[in-house]
């Protein structure tokens, strides 16, 4: 999947509600910003592809 | 006592009567008051606990005793361990209206049972989401070696401390390179042990899948003995393995062979500058292949996604109470985490355990891999952005650029400090190798320590402070 650009204003608008965030507007700029770092992080690790027995490691067990 | 006495060599004059543990905290004591108004290290100094403490490893030698091998030894903690009767503040604002903690943590209390004596907490970027050293609350921790530069972080105050020569020894955490990053800026000897190997109990935490302690020390010997100080099982750290403690500072001398040392290529020679550095340490370890890390710029999205979520998910309820205060910087990335959705947190969980296999595979050839620390020297306080590849980036997320994806599957590195010459900033070279394996990387990071290419001097400055005498 490679990164398409997203609306982060309205990502905000709808999560902000459901987890019960106050964002400030002078917060936005800098929640946005991060928003689409994230979304560029995001494309990278789809473009690894999962086996569909892939287990998770949340905790690691070297 | 000098400023660059090693903690073998204080625990040594200790142990031999040559001086008094009390005389060695006190010229420590000295030293902090007299160098901390410059290098913003120390945010708490322990005097009268660590007097007490001193006496006690006097008091212990007098009936013929044996104090352990760190006797007398100062050293200090990332404001993230517990200190008894002290709040942990984390480098947050928030924490401090907490209660004192009730106990120390176990890794204080592993060191000071091997004789070592704790002299207070140190600076820290807040709740550790920060390659900078800078901190909103307290001020920045300064590099000793250039006090207008970052000392990186997320643990800068444990790195100034050393560097600066207050205290030999430091802990500090490192979930994405938090150690590594410091220890590479300021010119430490830096270990981040595998995860799992040491205890987290009575810390802060940040990320629960990627959070690490480890020591910060001027020699690898030093290195070596608080770390094998630290080992053993805590059944109050969920994620700890219980592995045996398998001790490293008497098996330093065995070399590891060049041809079982790699340099990865690839994905890690993307600053030419650190990569003059690694070249350094390869030509002195005779080591000339290339190995490729597959898919690193993957792992290193994957941890930076699973950093934000767990992040956000730790501190959501401050982020609904009290977004003001907390580090403008940290909040924004912490209210973007909680945002993220859920199948990417997943998906890059999944991914760990896929790219992890892939890694160890490497080790069926080599032994050791080497890969820089860092991007670049320590930038300058209050810099925002800086150049990668050509393209002005922000600085802050990118000093990690290299550690994360090798502290993602937890492997166990020690940051080497590499100079190119007389007078120049440090940067340093990671020693990373298979899970289990730190005394592999302890043994390398001698080996260059012994050949004079890697050397972590006090600053200068610094070095001269001599402060009080048996």
């Amino acid at each position: 999947m490679a990164y398409k650009p997203f609306d982060a204003d309205a990502l905000i608008d709808a999560t902000a509600p459901l987890l019960q965030l106050q964002v400030a507007p002078e917060h936005r700029a800098g929640i946005k910003a991060n928003l689409k770092t994230a979304g560029k992080m995001a494309a990278l690790v789809e473009q690894m592809k999962l086996e569909d027995d892939a287990e998770p490691a949340p905790v690691y067990r070297a | 006592m000098k400023a660059s006495a090693t903690a073998a060599e204080i625990a040594g004059d200790v142990k031999a009567g040559r001086i008094k543990a009390r005389a060695v905290i006190e010229a420590a004591l000295k030293r902090i008051d007299r160098h901390n108004p410059m290098l913003g290290a120390f945010t708490e100094v322990t005097a009268e606990r660590a007097l007490e403490t001193a006496d006690r490893v006097d008091a212990k030698l007098a009936e013929g005793g044996d104090p352990g091998p760190l006797a007398g030894v100062p050293f200090a903690v990332k404001n993230l361990y517990d200190i008894r009767g002290l709040v942990t503040r984390a480098g947050s604002k928030i924490n401090r209206d907490n209660a004192p903690a009730t106990s120390d943590a176990t890794l204080v209390t592993r060191l000071e049972a091997a004789g070592a004596v704790l002299v207070g907490a140190l600076n820290m970027g807040e709740y550790a989401y920060d390659f900078t050293g800078e901190n909103a609350h307290d001020g920045p921790s300064r590099n000793p070696h250039a006090l207008d530069r970052m000392t990186g972080g997320s643990s800068g105050g444990s790195a100034s401390a050393v560097a600066g020569g207050l205290v030999p020894l430091s802990l500090g955490s490192d979930t994405n390179g938090s150690i590594r990053v410091p220890a590479s800026l300021c010119g430490l000897f830096g270990l981040k042990p595998t995860y799992g190997r040491l205890s987290r109990a009575h810390t802060f935490p940040f990320v629960s899948s990627l959070d690490h302690l480890g020591p910060f020390a001027r020699s690898v010997e030093d290195l070596a003995l608080v770390y094998d100080a630290m080992q053993g099982f805590d059944e109050a750290d969920p994620a700890q393995s219980k592995r045996v403690n398998e001790p490293t500072a008497a098996r330093l001398k065995h070399p590891v062979p060049g041809r079982r040392i790699a340099v990865a290529g690839d994905y890690f020679t993307g600053s030419t500058e650190a990569q003059a550095h690694v070249q350094k340490v390869a030509k002195a370890l005779d080591a000339t292949k290339v190995v490729t890390i597959p898919d690193a710029q993957a792992a290193r999205a994957a941890a930076f996604l699973i950093t934000m979520a767990e992040g956000a998910a730790l501190h959501l309820d401050r982020l609904r109470s009290r977004p003001d205060d907390f580090d403008p910087e940290v909040r924004d990335r912490l209210l973007a985490g909680a945002m993220l959705p859920a199948v990417w947190i997943e998906r890059a969980q999944k991914f760990r355990r896929a790219y992890r296999d892939k890694v160890l595979k490497l080790f069926t050839e080599v032994d050791v891999i080497l890969a820089p620390s860092a991007p670049m020297t320590a930038p300058l306080i209050g810099q925002k952005t800086a150049s990668f590849g050509g393209v002005e980036m922000p600085l802050r997320p990118h000093m990690g650029i290299f550690t994360q994806p090798i502290s993602f599957i937890g492997l166990p590195v020690v940051s080497v400090p590499v100079w190119l010459e007389d007078g120049a900033l440090p940067l340093g070279v990671q020693v990373i190798a298979a899970p289990w394996r730190e005394d592999i990387c302890l043994r390398v990071a001698h080996q260059l320590e012994a050949s004079g290419t890697c050397v972590a001097p006090v600053a200068r400055g610094f070095a001269e402070a001599e402060v009080g005498s048996a």
